[in-house]
């Protein structure tokens, strides 16, 4: 101790984080124990090491089995003292070091004794250390106490039994449900904390129960909740209801909406921003709606509490993703927070405003950014880097100094985080802007020449090598991978070898230069690098002359790999070494488990270098592999689109099962994505039924059942069906799943022998007009229409009614349409009384479609649309106009 | 002389407060919380539950308090006994007299925990409860059935009691008192 008053003396400074405990032993603690044997207890001292020994196993020590137990039954012998602090430091180590559950029994009957007595603090204590450690069986003993507790007039005692109630919901939730009456009841408590917990609970106890939160949620709306927090947690449940009740916008006010509304308003800021968020979240938010949170928020954005800046920061910067135009009127007071201490604050501010800003903010930002990037954290430079890609795919003409910034960046220092970041950026950036192909790729080959990540390299020479020689000059970039060669390690050698092929294949007149290359890589000190130029040399033909090379060769080196790797490795390892050499086609190609594909909604950010690297987003290609391993499909031809999945059935229920329509030229091929919840049912020669009488032009060509569908691990079902070529021929489909169900006994797993035909009704499913249209961007509208000519140009005007406002107006024919917007052209300012939109994408066909959307207010709500259409074929421009007319 | 005595005594207690810690075993349902009861305040009730763990409790005879381990007699707390049995005054050990099928189990249980190391030396009190029942044991039976006179080891004592009608239960706590002042 006298030590540790002299340390203090001398470096004052660092008095604030100096712990009196610091540097104690585990050993000496455990010996200090041993007082809590003494017949004559000090309490005071027994507290003292109790807080050592929770300080050591706070600071992650850890105690072996037999120390635990010694230090666990010393400590229960201290439950004979009066001591209120003592006590309630027992409760606290009994709840730390959580003995086994044959030893922690021990305490019982002391805890449930403490629960009953009079002090305050030790039933509070002694409920939650003994919901802590007990089972279904004493639960049922004692639930009458807890019950009693739910209503206790002391805050701290009830918080305690609903916090306890809210664990014990995991492990024994029949017990729990029982309680909503007392929870209902304590709901209604003064005390702000008690309310918090109640409301948490009750929600909790009715979570699957879709009407009762909603009831739960109408009642408490009309204002018995007075507590900040408790009301947070109201407005979150809120949004949740409105987010299930789905938007019946049509019929007026979104439900609630008046309750978030009025919570703007009130006193605790807390509150505020928790409904301000919760209204910017709301699905398909109107301008309207969001004016009030916008402005609150904005407010928010020039307090002195960073964290109120950070967080209103952070909502608006979300927002700009979906309303860029509504936030338009904070980017004054944001554009101060760009020299906010606090960068997180700053980056966020930035990120925003390059978001909402016009075209013409842009340099002027960018210079802005420029200053500051080298005070920032890799991680918000990468925010940055993010911000300014999305940036340039709304701005495409902007590129230019967008690409000049970002090859900038490049060249300084950064973590490999940060540069795969930017080189993803510029990658997408090339494949999404032709224009800026040329330069972005450039820009690449100057980063490899000084590159330090291997895999960077790596990646940026294969992508060189399927871009590269598709521009107008190949030649000039092969100085730089033939660099690579000389330069540096044998990885990035190899994929060099490999573009430098690539090159050759694809581009006939430098394929004597490319040869003479690759000859000088046989000499390489690598196996690899070697065994490459030898292999590309042979399949390249040798004699180096200017020749067409064949398709095969092309299919090879440019060709997606279409074998699973896994099954690849199977069979490779049953492969005996024999006279018969190993054939790659006799690798299934059928995947098992398909988890990507399903899950995830197709990713909305696009991958940069990871994704293939030819046009198609991961997921189109991972249906097609999909698709294509199924001999029956095999002649349908190419894949058009592939929808995202649509939902048959509902959250939570026995069968999960969703469905993606994969449109070909002349068939449609349902895929459905079954998941069995139940874990006692196995489920055999599971079908789909598919009813298309209410879709005369289609007829049902093939059906690939699944064999077993056992629990938790998701199976597909593919219905296929024909349909006239090339016409976007519309249809409704019922749907039934039929299967055999057998029981399983969840324990060994053993199914019954005893199967049960069994039938389960699924939602309609509907193909519609937008699941023949791929979004598919341009950069310059402008440009692509003037090319496309008037020939087959359609023009037409519609009245579109009443409308919530024009920007749902503009939104739903949008999805109807299932184009894909320009220039940013989706987002309706505010308060606007005309507006107009650019869309472009590929008609079933492979046609190209541009439509130009003009809209108009016309009276108080009505709005009125011209909807011109242009694209490579007259009956598609009217197929266009017919689906808006009967949309 | 007598009267002298009497007063120094007395006023030694007043000075020389007493304390001693027992350990309360022995199988479910023999009594031991309710031999508690009756030693702290003289009630009895029919109606108790099971302890789940150990109840702790403080008694105070004359000058001397005694701390009571009242342990759960249940095979799963069994093994714990020992543990509250370390450096106690004395082990008392609650036999149902009237239940002659658990005898044998209750005889097992108390030789087993009398062979650890940590206990040697601890005086031992048995007590055969229920005496208020037919059928119940004598002392000479239970001493027998217990098997007490193989206890060589220690001081071992064996009383019958009822704790519902309060028989035996003052030469109990003589004993207990007598133990505390040997023991100081």
């Amino acid at each position: 101790m006298a030590q540790q008053l002299v340390k203090k003396d001398d470096d004052r400074d660092d008095e604030a984080e100096y712990s009196p405990f610091m540097g104690i032993e585990k050993g000496a603690v455990l010996q200090e124990a041993r007082v809590f044997n003494d017949p004559q207890l000090d309490a005071r001292r027994c507290s003292q090491v109790i807080t050592k020994l929770l300080y050591l196993l706070n600071q992650g020590e850890t105690f072996t089995k037999t120390e635990a137990t010694e230090v666990f039954f010393a400590v229960t012998k201290l439950f004979q003292s009066k001591d209120m602090g003592l006590r309630r430091m027992v409760y606290l180590m009994i709840k730390e070091i959580s003995p086994s559950a044959d030893e922690v029994i021990i305490v019982t009957s002391s805890l449930m004794k403490d629960m009953n007595s009079k002090i305050d603090m030790y039933r509070a204590n002694a409920i939650r250390v003994l919901c802590r450690i007990t089972d279904g069986t004493l639960l049922a003993q004692i639930e009458r106490y807890l019950k009693q507790a739910i209503v206790d007039k002391n805050p701290v005692v009830a918080s305690a039994a609903l916090v306890s109630g809210i664990h014990l919901l995991q492990t024994n939730p029949e017990i729990v449900k029982r309680w909503s009456n007392e929870v209902q009841e304590a709901v209604q408590s003064r005390a702000a904390l008690v309310q918090f917990h109640a409301l948490g609970l009750l929600h909790q106890i009715r979570q699957n129960d879709r009407l009762a939160v909603s009831k739960l949620v109408t009642s408490l709306t009309r204002g018995t909740v007075r507590s900040p927090l408790a009301q947070c947690l109201l407005i979150r449940y809120t949004s949740q209801v409105i987010c299930e009740s789905g938007n019946n916008t049509q019929s007026g006010d979104r439900p609630f909406y008046d309750y978030l509304e009025s919570c703007l308003r009130h006193k605790s800021e807390m509150v505020i921003f928790e409904a301000a968020r919760a209204i910017t979240e709301l699905n398909g938010v109107t301008t309207r709606e969001l004016t009030p949170a916008i402005t609150v928020l904005q407010l928010f954005l020039s307090s002195s509490k960073p964290v109120l800046r950070f967080a209103a920061v952070r909502t608006l910067n979300k927002v700009a993703m979906t309303h860029p135009t509504s936030v338009t009127n904070c980017n004054i007071d944001m554009e101060s927070l760009i020299s906010d201490q606090n960068r997180s604050i700053a980056t966020l501010a930035i990120t925003t405003l390059l978001k909402t800003g016009n075209e013409s903010s842009v340099d002027r930002l960018m210079k802005q950014i420029t200053n500051f990037m080298s005070d920032i954290a890799d991680e918000f430079k990468i925010v940055v880097v993010e911000a300014i890609r999305s940036l340039c795919q709304k701005f495409p003409l902007k590129y230019r100094s967008l690409m000049n910034f970002l090859s900038n960046i490049l060249r300084e220092e950064g973590g490999f985080e940060y540069k795969k970041a930017i080189v993803d950026s510029i990658v997408i950036l090339i494949r999404e802007i032709p224009d800026a192909k040329e330069t972005g790729l450039l820009h690449l080959c100057e980063f490899i020449e000084d590159c330090e990540f291997t895999y960077l390299s790596t990646q940026i020479l294969h992508f060189l090598g399927i871009e590269g020689p598709k521009t107008s000059d190949p030649s000039k970039y092969i100085r730089f991978v033939y660099n690579r060669v000389h330069l540096e390690n044998a990885t990035v050698r190899a994929g060099a070898v490999s573009t430098l092929a690539k090159f050759g294949a694809a581009v006939d007149e430098l394929k004597p230069r490319i040869f003479v290359l690759l000859r000088r890589c046989l000499f390489d000190s690598d196996d690899e690098v070697r065994d490459r130029a030898t292999l590309y040399l042979n399949t390249l033909g040798g004699d180096g002359s200017v020749v067409e090379t064949d398709k095969a060769v092309k299919d090879f080196l440019f060709g997606p790999f279409d074998v699973p790797l896994v099954n690849l490795e199977t069979s490779l390892k049953n492969y005996v070494p024999s006279e018969e050499a190993f054939d790659i086609d006799s690798v299934p190609k059928e995947v098992k488990s398909q988890p990507l594909a399903e899950k995830k909604a197709p990713g909305k950010k696009p991958t940069g270098l990871g994704a293939p690297p030819s046009g198609p987003p991961s997921t189109a290609d991972a249906y097609q592999r999909v698709l294509s391993s199924i001999p029956e499909f095999a002649n349908f031809g190419n894949l058009f689109k592939s929808s995202e999945p649509v939902e048959l059935t509902e959250a939570e229920t026995e069968y999960a099962v969703n469905v993606v329509k994969h449109i070909f030229d002349r068939h449609v091929v349902f895929q459905y994505n079954c998941t069995n919840t139940i874990p006692e049912q196995l489920l055999e020669h599971v079908i789909v039924i598919v009813d298309s009488s209410e879709a005369d032009e289609f007829s049902e060509v093939f059906s690939k059942p699944l064999k077993s569908l056992p629990y938790d691990s998701p199976g597909q079902i593919f219905v296929a069906f024909e349909k006239p070529e090339g016409v976007a021929t519309l249809g409704k489909f019922s749907n039934v799943l039929k299967f055999i169900v057998r029981e399983v006994d969840p324990t060994t797993g053993e199914a019954d022998d005893d199967g049960v035909e069994d039938e389960y009704q699924l939602e309609d499913l509907d193909i519609v007009s937008a699941d023949y249209t791929l979004k598919v961007g341009v950069s310059n509208f402008r440009n692509a229409w003037e090319s496309l000519g008037p020939d087959y140009e359609r023009v037409d005007e519609y009245g579109l009614g009443p409308r919530e406002s024009l920007a749902e107006a503009v939104n739903t024919v949008i999805n109807l349409l299932g184009l894909q917007p320009c220039e940013g052209t989706e987002a309706v300012p505010p308060n606007s009384r005309s507006h107009t939109c650019l869309l472009s994408g590929v008609f079933i066909g492979n046609i190209k479609v541009l439509v130009r959307l003009s809209f108009g207010l016309d009276g108080p709500k009505d709005v009125a649309m011209k909807l011109t259409v242009r694209s490579e074929d007259e009956t598609v421009s009217d197929a266009i106009h017919e689906i808006v007319a009967s949309g | 002389m007598g009267l002298w005595e009497a007063f120094l005594n007395w006023l030694r207690s007043l000075f020389f407060k007493q304390e001693m810690e027992l350990s309360l075993i022995g199988l479910q349902n023999a009594g031991k919380t309710s031999l508690v009861n009756v030693v702290a305040t003289g009630g009895y009730s029919e109606d108790m539950i099971p302890t789940v763990g150990f109840n702790m409790r403080k008694v105070t005879k004359g000058n001397v308090t005694i701390k009571l381990w009242d342990l759960g007699g249940q095979p799963r707390f069994r093994s714990m006994w020992e543990r509250y049995c370390r450096a106690v005054s004395a082990i008392v050990y609650v036999v149902d007299a009237a239940d002659p099928d658990n005898l044998s189990i209750s005889r097992s249980e108390l030789h087993d925990l009398l062979s650890k190391p940590s206990l040697s030396g601890i005086p031992l009190l048995v007590l055969g409860n229920k005496i208020d029942k037919t059928g119940a044991l004598s002392k000479q039976a239970l001493t027998d059935q217990m098997d007490l006179k193989s206890i060589t080891d220690r001081e071992v004592c064996c009383f019958m009691i009822s704790c519902k009608n309060s028989t035996n239960i003052d030469s109990v706590i003589d004993w207990l008192v007598k133990h505390s002042k040997s023991k100081s």
